[in-house]
């Protein structure tokens, strides 16, 4: 007896050391095995099908003759001829020691109804077969995950909780139903009781985890349905937010933490954060980045030089209450837009196509008026006079007075050499695009017919505003629109299109 | 001490395996009543197949016993009642044993764990 409970003791041990692979090893071999069972029966059932099969073809030839010549078992060695008679008379086993006479085409009927059950039985084995066929690859699979040699690596991240989850501020949360305080209230018990079952411990928490994930996740379908809503409704309205968003992205390298404590874009902002730094760290790189891009293109083409300004914050914080939501939104919309400016200009310039386009700067290059022949860089890719005569761009119904403004200011600004806004807004009839394109463009993005009118232009506060290519002539506007009344700010960009064209013609 | 253990132990694994084997015992007794479920199920459809004019005989011992279809439905029906009724009855048993079976399997371990110190201490004191 002693023996058997070393082994027991034994084998526990053992058990313990080499769990894994031999629980792995055990649970294949017992798929295994239940495959291998399947097989047979299926094996068994088919046979039996096929025994109906032959019984049902002799049940349709007995009844043709009325007997036949047969040689009759007789005992278990030996044979006697004999006949056949009553061929249509059979006494069919029902089961379970029933039994029937009947007709030949009766026990056909029988023998049918039979092979129905036979074919079930035949599907529900294939069925069982299949299932642990799986489950024993799927143990297969786990196994070499698990095993030193996978393919697979797992990739974990120890999370020093909410520091990692939430940068800066803890967002609330914006459904009704879901508590911020009711974390820290679980923090507190898992300290209470931390002697507690650990299921209980780790289902509460998972169920907290699993809420804040849910929230993150309908809050960013939310804020992408928005964004996808605004583009739709107003594409110009889009491009300003966009415009401006970037701006302020841009912008906001400084404080930048509260912007970004936007969950959602977490894997997308802090790229943009990092861009952001580069940017206000030294505007060095971005700097550096125009000059080369004016170098590039400086041939014929005026040069905008541009950098930030000290006056970052106040643009952040004056976009609106909402700032993380618009923040992100204008930002994707800004992205947006941006694509599809690029996707609109690839289409079909190309004749432009001289310049390589390999940044979004690029896309300003080509973005070119032609006033007397001449190509003269648009203000802005975003605005566009005529639907005929644009570009690939978006016109901006709601090109309010703050528009103008910016563009105002952003012509003062402008190194080259192009005089009043008025010329530059009315004057600018783009009758460089190729035809080809305006069709496609008009198709695409509505168009500013209205007129528009130059309000005054803001006193050039910003001292410098020296932008350079592309992408650059927004953010200026965009900062102009902050430090200049911030209470237009708001209302254009919610302004509807035909708002915006009554207050043009006002 | 530690041979009591033992002792408990062993009488504990006895009665552990008979229970097992009772629930082996029911588990086959259940399996075969449900192959008769099938079986018999299969015989009314049939028979709902046949019509009046067929005779239908019912095997007792080396005799073929005529018999009447409704009778034969009806002895059939009864029958596939009865099997029901051993089923769920078995079902029951089977349960009730594999209770007591778990509990077996807690003392089990339980006492094995305390043989286990109590070796260690033997062999401590040794």
């Amino acid at each position: 007896m002693a023996s058997l409970h070393d082994q027991m003791a034994a084998t526990g041990k053992v058990k313990r050391n080499n769990d894994l692979p031999k629980g792995v090893e055990r649970l294949k071999e017992e798929h295994r095995k239940v495959v291998k069972d399947c097989r047979s029966q299926i094996e068994h059932w088919k046979k039996v099908e096929n025994d109906y099969e032959s019984l049902q073809d002799r049940l349709r030839t007995l009844p043709d003759k009325l007997s036949y010549d047969i040689t009759v078992p007789f005992g278990p060695l030996a044979f006697m001829p004999g006949k056949l008679v009553h061929t249509n008379e059979l006494t069919v086993l029902l089961g379970d020691n029933w039994f029937a006479k009947c007709s030949a085409k009766q026990a056909d009927a029988l023998v049918e109804h039979r092979k129905k059950h036979v074919k079930n039985t035949l599907d529900d084995l294939q069925k069982v077969m299949k299932n642990f066929q799986n489950r024993a690859d799927f143990t297969d699979d786990i196994e070499k995950l698990t095993g030193d040699t996978g393919d697979f690596v797992d990739i974990r991240e120890e999370v020093i909780n909410e520091e990692e989850v939430a940068k800066g501020k803890h967002r609330l949360a914006h459904k009704p139903h879901s508590n911020p305080k009711q974390e820290y209230l679980l923090e507190l018990e898992e300290d209470e009781e931390k002697k507690e079952g650990d299921e209980e411990r780790t289902t509460g928490v998972l169920s907290e985890e699993e809420l804040w994930a849910r929230l993150d996740e309908l809050e960013r379908e939310e804020e992408l349905q928005d964004e996808r809503y605004r583009l739709d409704s107003t594409d110009t309205n889009g491009e300003d937010t966009t415009s401006s968003s970037e701006e302020e992205k841009e912008a906001d390298g400084g404080s930048s933490v509260q912007v970004n404590g936007h969950q959602n874009e977490n894997g997308w902002v802090p790229s943009s954060i990092t861009s952001q730094m580069n940017g206000t760290n030294g505007s060095h790189p971005e700097d550096e980045e125009e000059e080369d891009c004016d170098e590039e293109a400086g041939n014929g083409l005026p040069t905008i030089y541009f950098s930030h300004t000290a006056e970052f914050k106040k643009v952040r914080i004056n976009t609106g209450k909402n700032t993380t939501l618009k923040f992100s939104e204008r930002n994707e919309q800004k992205a947006q837009a941006k694509r599809k400016k690029k996707s609109g200009k690839s289409n079909g310039h190309s004749p432009h196509e001289c310049y390589k386009i390999t940044s979004p700067a690029d896309i300003y290059r080509v973005f070119v008026d032609l006033v007397n022949g001449e190509p003269i860089p648009r203000k802005s890719i975003l605005k566009s006079r005529s639907r005929e005569n644009s570009v690939c761009s978006d016109t901006s119904e709601s090109s309010t007075a703050d528009f103008e403004e910016r563009r105002a200011v952003f012509g003062r600004s402008w190194s080259h050499d192009d005089a009043t806004h008025s010329d530059t807004s009315d004057g600018i009839t783009e009758e460089e695009s190729p035809t080809g394109m305006s069709p496609r463009t008009n198709g695409r993005f509505e168009a500013f017919t209205g007129t528009v009118i130059e309000k005054d232009p803001l006193p050039c506060s910003i001292p410098h505003l020296t932008i350079a290519a592309p992408a650059l002539p927004t953010i200026p506007e965009r900062k102009l629109e902050e430090v200049g009344p911030e209470a237009p700010q708001e209302p254009p960009k919610r302004m509807s299109k035909f708002k915006a064209t009554r207050l043009h013609q006002k | 001490m530690a041979e009591v253990i033992q002792k408990k132990l062993q009488s504990e694994l006895e009665k552990y395996q008979q229970l097992q084997k009772d629930v082996s015992k029911s588990m086959s007794a259940r399996q075969k009543l449900e192959a008769q479920l099938t079986e018999n199920n299969i015989v009314k459809e049939e028979l709902t197949l046949l019509d009046i004019q067929n005779t239908v005989y019912k095997l007792i011992g080396p005799v073929l016993v005529k018999q009447d279809l409704d009778e034969a439905k009806a002895t059939v029906s009864k029958r596939l009642e009865y099997i029901n009724g051993e089923i769920q009855r078995y079902e029951t048993l089977l349960k009730e044993m594999e209770r007591k079976s778990e509990q077996h399997r807690e003392v089990l371990s339980s006492l094995q764990q305390e043989y286990q110190r109590a070796q260690g201490q033997a062999v401590g004191k040794a």
